[in-house]
């Protein structure tokens, strides 16, 4: 019975804490609060006295790690984060100064170690996914000194080993997770590249590829500019979301975190697994996005409407 | 020949004893293991998860009665066992087959249910009641095993 009741114990905690995650009616009256303050006790009513109910990310990722220490599935919920980090770490030390402020966690990464190992180019001491990319990212960094670049590079390699590992695991719910955050990552790359005619270079670089969209065939249709990049995408079944594009970037970012919300969501009916382990850690991140989004919405003076539209999937 | 047969009938009860133990405690640890999880985020759950843990243990109690009856009849307890031939000995070696197997395996089942039922507790305590009855069905098959154990016992003559 091992791996099919596996963390037994997790799942179990993490329903119990689903039960502090926001629901459409708190949104609702988030959206409604007329000060701070309220906006907050609004919150402290839904988590109670609970502080461990992921009141920050990094909180609710130190509890479900705490929960499932040895999961490293899980693991592969933060390569995005890892590699945000490696990218800190090595602008930082080009350009000579502090990578703390802009380091992100949760992450798998020792940050304080992550620097003086760039230094020493010292590769082998990071996790394995990272190595090889922290390498040729340092390379290309000083070779051309082209930050952009160099962003694209290490962003390209967060979805190439994303997709990777996820193959590797063989496990569906990281499949699905790793494919569509390499689309939505590849579509919006390629519209940026189409309306700035960024070079066939420049494109194979910044473009991952994915078992749905090919590299290749995108590469050549964001080349043609972004009708014929609406075009090439209108043959695959993410033509009608993409096309949200020309109207709202924020339209289709929020199409591409519910994508992912309803792959965690299929995972709230397991009782064994780090499949709902995972879920919650993505509702948790889901209801942060959300909370940002009010909060700044509300300070721009932005209507009910505009904020209730750009609202995330939520998970319960 | 008679020692062969006291002696299967003794591997009988301890099979019964033995397998609706191991499923049993596997069971119950599996619940407990999820028990754990949900009392370390609400201890005030402990009460509704402590009856759903409770529920694969009753294997482990049917085997263990059968085990007993079938000692009993053999006269191992009054410590001057029965003269068993070899058939007599298979007979009661098959009438501990019942709840040996079917206690084995729907203890880990209803452990596997139970668990499951953990989580519907967990986030909504007020449906418990449902997640005992959905782990409680499993025991019907338990029961239908002991029940069919005792009848094979009480039946074989000696």
């Amino acid at each position: 019975m091992g791996s099919t009741t596996s963390y037994a114990s997790a799942v179990a905690a993490v329903k119990a804490m689903e039960s502090a995650l926001l629901n459409y009616s708190d949104m609702e009256q988030l959206i409604s609060a007329a000060t701070d303050t309220e906006f907050n006790a609004i919150i402290s009513a839904r988590r109670g006295s609970d502080a461990s109910a992921g009141s920050e990310l990094a909180d609710a990722w130190e509890v479900v790690h705490g929960y499932a220490p040895d999961c490293r599935e899980l693991e592969m919920l933060l390569y995005k984060y890892d590699f945000h980090n490696l990218k800190a770490a090595l602008k930082a030390m080009i350009a000579d100064c502090e990578p703390e402020p802009y380091y992100i966690r949760p992450t798998n990464l020792d940050l304080g170690e992550l620097s003086p190992i760039l230094k020493a180019k010292d590769y082998d001491l990071l996790p394995l996914y990272l190595r090889e990319t922290a390498e040729k990212a340092y390379q290309l960094l000083t070779d051309t000194l082209d930050g952009q670049l160099a962003d694209s590079f290490i962003d390209t390699a967060t979805l190439t080993v994303l997709q990777d590992s996820a193959e590797k695991s063989g496990n569906e719910f990281l499949k699905n997770y790793a494919r569509i955050t390499a689309v939505c990552a590849d579509i919006k790359t390629a519209y940026r590249c189409a309306r700035m005619n960024k070079p066939r270079s420049f494109l194979e670089i910044a473009i991952a590829g994915s078992a749905d969209l090919d590299k290749e065939a995108l590469i050549r249709a964001a080349l043609t500019g972004t009708d014929g990049l609406f075009n090439f995408l209108d043959t695959t079944i993410y033509g009608e979301k993409a096309r949200l594009l020309e109207s709202s970037t924020a339209a289709f970012e929020k199409w591409c975190d519910d994508e992912v919300m309803e792959i965690a969501r299929s995972a709230r009916l397991q009782a064994f697994g780090f499949e709902p382990l995972a879920a919650y850690y993505i509702a948790a991140r889901a209801e942060q996005k959300n909370l940002r989004i009010i909060r700044v919405c509300k300070e721009c003076g932005a209507d009910r409407e505009t904020i209730t539209e750009r609202l995330r999937l939520l998970y319960v | 020949m008679t020692n062969i047969g006291i002696a299967l009938a003794v591997i009988g009860a301890a099979c019964a004893a033995l397998f609706a133990g191991i499923g049993s405690a596997k069971g119950v640890g599996l619940v407990g293991e999820a028990a754990a999880g949900v009392v370390s985020v609400d201890p005030s759950k402990f009460s509704k998860v402590l009856v759903l843990q409770l529920l694969p243990g009753t294997q482990g109690l049917y085997g263990l009665l059968i085990s007993i009856l079938m000692l009993s009849r053999i006269g191992i307890f009054g410590g001057n066992p029965a003269e068993l031939t070899l058939s007599q000995g298979i007979m009661f070696l098959a009438a501990a087959l019942p709840i040996a197997i079917v206690g084995l395996f729907s203890g880990i089942a209803q452990g596997r249910a139970a668990a499951a039922g953990v989580g519907i507790t967990a986030k909504k305590p007020e449906h418990n009641g449902k997640a005992i009855i959905m782990a409680a069905m499993v025991e019907t098959y338990a029961i239908l095993a002991f029940l069919i154990s005792i009848l094979l016992i009480y039946n074989i003559a000696i």
